[in-house]
């Protein structure tokens, strides 16, 4: 998989992908906009763990995020998505 | 059930290279995000968000994929997207916005289209002009 020009983003075509290896139907398909959408709502999601998890080491005054941070917000995130 | 051996490493090779792409976008974002707040992410940190995004995908598209099928459609939309962001007020607000712009883009483009194309016959804006057309394409088809 070759990256595009700006790394901070998804590839549409790995996102559909990623829902093709989980979909029960062979049939179902995505439209292209419903996939430019995911591929927003993946990045919201990547970015709201990374600052969840930013807030909580700030929290604890440590200036790096480690893997008990990103734990400790992980069951808000997952309610809020 | 398929066979085990060749196709089942080949799917594990195929999720892998997925799981690869994923990490390597949740590091740049997780690089700006660092910045942002001057902050930095453990490897590990990283790895675990990627995980967690993967696994989250799985959940994305079981949704998506029940959404559309109570919708009788096997093609997913953008308001199964919609649906998908209920939970948060400003995430729904979010995604309800990009759709919107997109909406506004591909309307765009189609006008643009149909100026080009202006000196065609036949444009159809809908179905039924589209029905109508046929019949009349078999006299304007050396045009």
């Amino acid at each position: 998989l070759t990256s595009s020009v700006s790394c901070s983003l998804f590839i549409q075509e790995t996102v559909n992908k990623i829902l093709h290896l989980h979909f029960r139907d062979d049939k179902t398909k995505i439209s292209s906009d419903a996939l430019l959408l995911m591929a927003e709502m993946l990045k919201v999601f990547v970015r709201e763990a990374a600052a969840r998890g930013a807030r909580q080491a700030q929290a604890e005054d440590l200036d790096r995020v480690d893997i008990e941070h990103v734990e400790k917000v992980l069951p808000q995130l997952l309610l809020d998505f | 059930m398929e066979p085990e051996g060749e196709p089942e490493r080949e799917r594990l090779l195929h999720t892998q290279r997925l799981k690869a792409a994923v990490h390597y976008t949740v590091g740049c974002l997780s690089q700006e995000v660092a910045e942002d707040k001057e902050i930095q992410f453990s490897k590990q940190s990283i790895a675990a968000i990627s995980e967690i995004t993967f696994r989250q995908c799985e959940n994305f598209a079981k949704d998506l994929e029940m959404f559309a099928r109570h919708g009788k459609r096997t093609i997913i939309n953008t308001e199964d997207v919609k649906l998908l962001a209920r939970r948060s007020n400003s995430l729904l607000r979010y995604i309800t916005q990009k759709s919107e712009e997109l909406a506004l883009n591909n309307l765009e483009q189609k006008e643009r289209k149909k100026k080009k194309s202006s000196a065609a016959k036949g444009r159809t804006t809908s179905d039924e002009q589209m029905e109508a057309g046929i019949a009349e394409s078999e006299d304007s088809n050396m045009a």
